[in-house]
């Protein structure tokens, strides 16, 4: 039975083609809206929010089907703007931040509840941090912490080393083997201006660095045995476990909470309204453990509460009376449907059994359709990427003319074409979601033709289509490319050391079929294709183990081009290219330095210039939204998370106030949800004008 | 016959146990792991995590440890659904699949049969060529093609009935259709060849002889013979459809266990695998069982010592 199974979750994609063809025939274009279009009778939003959440701890899942939901029960510091994703006060109603970027001292509002009516302090933010990084809750995304103070050391259950003659501890300054380590610590953690308050906590933060090692053993036998010195420095001294009570955050008072840093890193502050530093409440979690969010024991902190949890059928949660901006929300309550079929989720919506569905959701072959019906249809470029990674250690991709060859033969505006939904491109960050970023990096490309003389032209010519140029960079790399009639060919290459890998969907194949077709056409190179399943895929790529090319998507975990870049820098090497360059990350490591937003911009996108000279991968698009909403859902945007912070939402009966033609919805003022972000912005923009 | 059901009884438990072994060992092969997700977790995150779940104890001790743990009844919690208990997870999502399993076989039958009878009684007649074009049609076409026509037709078009999602007794009756549809084709079938086949045998002809009407021939005498393969497919048929179907449960969103039995083994979440491979074994072996024994029933010939 199982293998019948795997046959028709395979063919289940047949499914899309034949219901798009029959829909098409079945939809009348004169009608306005796509299928019934009516408020559902109580103010309860319907969403279709992608597969069955894994847990309703937030520490426990990294992924947007679960993000979707905590958006609803749980609320951090910040909290996401609904257009533009930047963080605005959530349970913090201001912040300042130290002149060198490493400390955020947050005030908490005093009126903020659980859902269970016990008011939300400071102390309950420094619980659900420490518990976040303990490594016995082991959450997925704990390294998103790791810019917080000796929060990596804690999280891998490292030693600090204290010399117990003097009492004194081991610092990390004096063993940067580095240069680049050196200077990277001398101006990160010199003690500035203080942040009001200097207890004991504050002091121990602001003291230089201690040496971290690893706390298993073995381990660190090994780690010691790599570097003399250190062993040397190491021997007869007292290894002390990292506690939670190390981690850079305090509780200064019950409505005041600190940070502090390891390094500045100025994109912190967006990072802070993930999932994984939303507030907990202690008391249950003590009491339930791992049962702690059963819909029976859940106590929660944010504008909602749990009803009804019937896992793979729905989660209803409904308005919270406790919270603290209660009556600013709109919706008495939402119904999150986890569903993964496309098809089936275009029939409620028609139907009308829902009213909003999640991104990346109307299939490619309905795409046409769905995007007659204006004031539904949401498509604007998303924080997310889609790019081939070669494989820079093995040849043929180890020479740079070939892959440079590779990333010219693609006609990528014909590939956004093809695919209705994406847009072409050309750098590693996304385009047209970073605007502030994409003027640095457009004054940093002016300036990189200055210095070798070339015009616009022959810029864009070295980087866009242009077969002519990637054929004659394929005969320097020694693969001639001969040209028969029409048609061109190229025996030398070795296709079978180039394969094309890809994870196993309908969509990825398009797009790699598209893909190899150009090359076929354009060099005469036709590269074999290999699919795999999702997760045999992701163990092949992350050890490196293709042969050529990869296929590769990213999402940003946060609202900053860094977000991007953070996937080459050599500690994380996320790239799977088999490539890294102290060079660049020391470009990365200065620029993040820089608390001038303009000036750090520049320094990031010169970095980006460099990782593009490298040819390391090819970047094919920036992805669209691509999802579908009914007309009387209005406080809901296209932001390039699809994540919607669900107070501003509302479900609007009069038709005359109905969204329309939303592809300019951004620009579209909505008063009630404007009115209400910058009255929460407005106890930031105080604080910031008295200071 | 009571001690071949217990012997057959007694063999299930150390057939599961071979299963649960097998599965567990082809878990342990493939690629990939449940944490693993698009990026790539730093070694340190991934060593947290496999503490927490013993993956980092030696792999005879975490066999040791499953099996033990099967033996008490207790699959141990799932990897993925973080807090759920696999029994709790099987528990919750079975009546979903049984539901519509149950009632799709009673409507498969319904129709299988009724039309089988009547394509064999009336051999090529119109009747005949008429059903058997149906089953013909009810087998080329696969359920997840009829399933999005049906919604098309009855759920955008008619707005009979809702496009997905239970709740309700008309949320069920498109699935349950769709479900049925090949099966019904199956045993129309499989009732016509049978009960071609036995209306031709001696002691149907013998019955005839007795005097008996042809109502009594037909549903004392031929129908429990004609229906031995019948039955022989049902058995397992109704197995699988109790245990759910990934297709209708996808297209309908129906919280059923073929749809997350699939999902358990793209998560690679072993501990749902399994409890879920070893309550299926059992739910097909004790099927299988029913039928051995509804032979003896159905055809006097059959004996079991």
């Amino acid at each position: 039975m199982a293998r019948i199974s795997f046959i028709q979750v395979r063919t289940i994609f047949t499914l899309f083609i034949l219901s798009s063809f029959l829909i098409s025939c079945a939809s009348s274009a004169d009608s306005r809206f796509w299928g019934k279009t009516q408020p559902p009778k109580d103010n309860i939003l319907r969403y279709i929010s992608g597969s069955e959440p894994e847990s309703l701890d937030p520490h426990v899942s990294t992924g947007q089907p679960e993000a979707r939901v905590y958006l609803a029960l749980y609320e951090g510091l910040v909290e996401f703007h609904p257009k533009t994703m930047e963080a605005i006060p959530g349970i913090a109603e201001s912040w300042e931040t130290s002149a060198d970027g490493t400390e955020y001292l947050f005030h908490l509002r005093k009126n903020a509840k659980f859902s269970n009516g016990d008011p939300i302090r400071a102390q309950d933010f420094l619980f659900s941090i420490r518990r976040a990084l303990s490594p016995e809750i082991a959450a997925k995304g704990a390294d998103l912490a790791y810019y917080i103070k000796y929060a990596e050391a804690y999280n891998q259950a490292g030693v600090f080393v204290k010399d117990s003659q003097t009492g004194n501890f081991l610092l990390k300054k004096d063993f940067a083997d580095e240069e680049k380590d050196k200077a990277a610590l001398e101006t990160a953690v010199q003690p500035v201006e203080n942040l009001e308050g200097a207890s004991e906590t504050h002091k121990f933060l602001d003291a230089p660095e201690r040496l971290v090692l690893k706390g298993d053993e073995k381990a660190r036998a090994k780690e010691l045995e790599a570097d003399a010195n250190l062993k040397a420095a190491v021997a007869g001294k007292e290894f002390v476990p990292v506690t939670a009570e190390n981690l850079g955050i305090e509780a200064v008072d019950d409505y005041t909470f600190r940070i502090k840093m390891r390094q500045p890193a100025p994109y912190f502050l967006g990072l802070l309204t993930h999932q994984l530093f939303r507030v907990l409440h202690p008391p249950t979690i003590e009491k339930f453990g791992k049962a702690w969010a059963r819909p029976e024991n859940i106590v929660t902190s944010g504008a909602f509460k749990v009803a009804v949890h019937k896992p793979y059928d729905e989660l209803i949660v409904v308005k919270d009376p406790n919270y603290w901006d209660a009556e600013n929300v709109k919706l008495d309550g939402i119904e999150f449907y986890p569903l993964e079929e496309a098809t089936t989720m275009m029939n409620l919506y028609k139907a009308g059994s829902v009213d909003a569905i999640y991104n990346h959701t109307t299939p490619a072959s309905w795409v046409e359709e769905a995007k007659k019906y204006k004031d539904e249809y949401l498509n604007l470029p998303e924080v997310a990427i889609e790019f081939y990674s070669f494989k820079v250690k093995q040849p043929p991709f180890d020479d740079l003319k070939v892959r440079q060859a590779f990333s010219l033969a693609i006609n990528r505006e014909a590939l956004a074409e093809f695919r209705r939904t994406v847009k072409p491109l050309y750098d590693f960050t996304p385009e047209g979601i970073f605007p502030k970023y994409e003027e640095a990096r457009q004054k940093v490309q002016a300036e990189t033709r200055q210095e070798k003389n070339i015009s616009q032209e022959e810029w864009d010519a070295g980087r866009r289509f242009n077969p002519e140029k990637a054929r004659q960079l394929l005969a320097e790399a020694g693969y001639t490319v001969q040209k028969n009639g029409n048609s061109f060919s190229c025996p030398s290459f070795p296709v079978e050391k180039a394969v094309i890998n890809y994870n196993t969907a309908e969509s990825n194949k398009a797009i790699a079929e598209f893909v190899q077709a150009q090359w076929r056409q354009n060099l005469g190179i036709t590269l074999p294709l290999k699919n795999m399943e999702w997760k045999t895929f992701l163990d092949f790529r992350n050890k490196v183990q293709y042969d050529g090319i990869v296929r590769h998507a990213w999402v940003g975990d946060y609202m900053d081009p860094f977000t991007f870049l953070n996937l080459h820098y050599s500690p994380q090497n996320q790239g799977a290219t088999g490539w890294t360059d102290l060079k660049f990350d020391r470009m990365l490591d200065e620029a993040n330095k820089t608390v001038d937003e303009a000036k750090r911009f520049e320094m990031l996108a010169r970095a980006e210039q460099y990782l593009m000279d490298q040819q390391l991968f090819i970047p094919l698009m920036t992805q669209g939204t691509n999802w579908m909403k009914k007309p009387y859902v209005k406080g809901m945007y296209p932001n390039p998370g699809t994540l919607h912070p669900w107070k501003f939402v509302r479900i609007e009966r009069d038709p005359v106030k109905w969204d329309t033609d939303v592809d300019n919805i951004m620009k579209v003022p909505d008063a009630a949800v404007d009115e209400q972000v910058s009255r929460l912005q407005s106890s930031q923009k105080t604080l910031n004008t008295t200071q | 016959m009571l001690s071949y059901i217990i012997r057959r009884l007694i063999i299930i438990i150390p057939m599961a146990l071979l299963v649960v072994t097998l599965t567990w060992g082809l878990i342990r092969m493939a690629p990939g792991s449940f944490y693993s997700g698009e990026k790539k977790l730093p070694a340190a995150i991934e060593a947290n995590i496999k503490k927490k779940y013993g993956l980092d104890k030696p792999v005879y001790q975490q066999y040791l440890i499953m099996l033990g743990n099967i033996a008490r009844g207790d699959f141990g919690d799932s990897l993925k659904y973080e807090g759920q208990s696999v029994n709790e997870i099987i528990r919750r999502h079975f009546p979903y699949s049984a539901t519509i399993g149950i009632f799709a076989y009673l409507l498969a039958l319904l129709i299988g049969l009724t039309a089988g009878i009547i394509a064999a009684l009336k051999q090529n007649t119109a009747a005949d060529y008429g059903s058997m074009s149906l089953a013909m049609l009810g087998l080329s076409v696969p359920n997840f093609v009829l399933g999005p026509i049906l919604v098309l037709i009855f759920s955008l078009w008619l707005y009979w009935f809702p496009p997905a999602r239970t709740g309700g007794v008309l949320s069920y009756v498109l699935p349950v259709i769709t479900l049925a549809a090949i099966y019904a084709a199956y045993i129309a079938r499989l009732t016509r060849a049978g009960m071609l086949e036995v209306m031709r045998s001696d002691y149907i002809r013998t019955a005839r002889a007795k005097g008996l009407s042809e109502l009594t021939v037909l549903l004392k005498h031929a129908v429990r013979g004609g229906l031995i393969p019948v039955v022989s497919f049902t058995g397992p048929a109704l197995a699988a459809l109790l245990a759910g179907t990934v297709v209708v449960e996808r297209v309908f969103a129906i919280p059923g266990l073929g749809n997350i039995f699939i999902q358990s083994v793209l998560n690679r979440d072993e501990p749902l695998i399994l409890g879920i491979v070893a309550f299926l074994s059992i739910l097909i072996m004790i099927f299988n069982l029913l039928v051995d024994i509804s032979y003896a029933f159905l055809d006097p010939r059959i004996r079991y010592e």
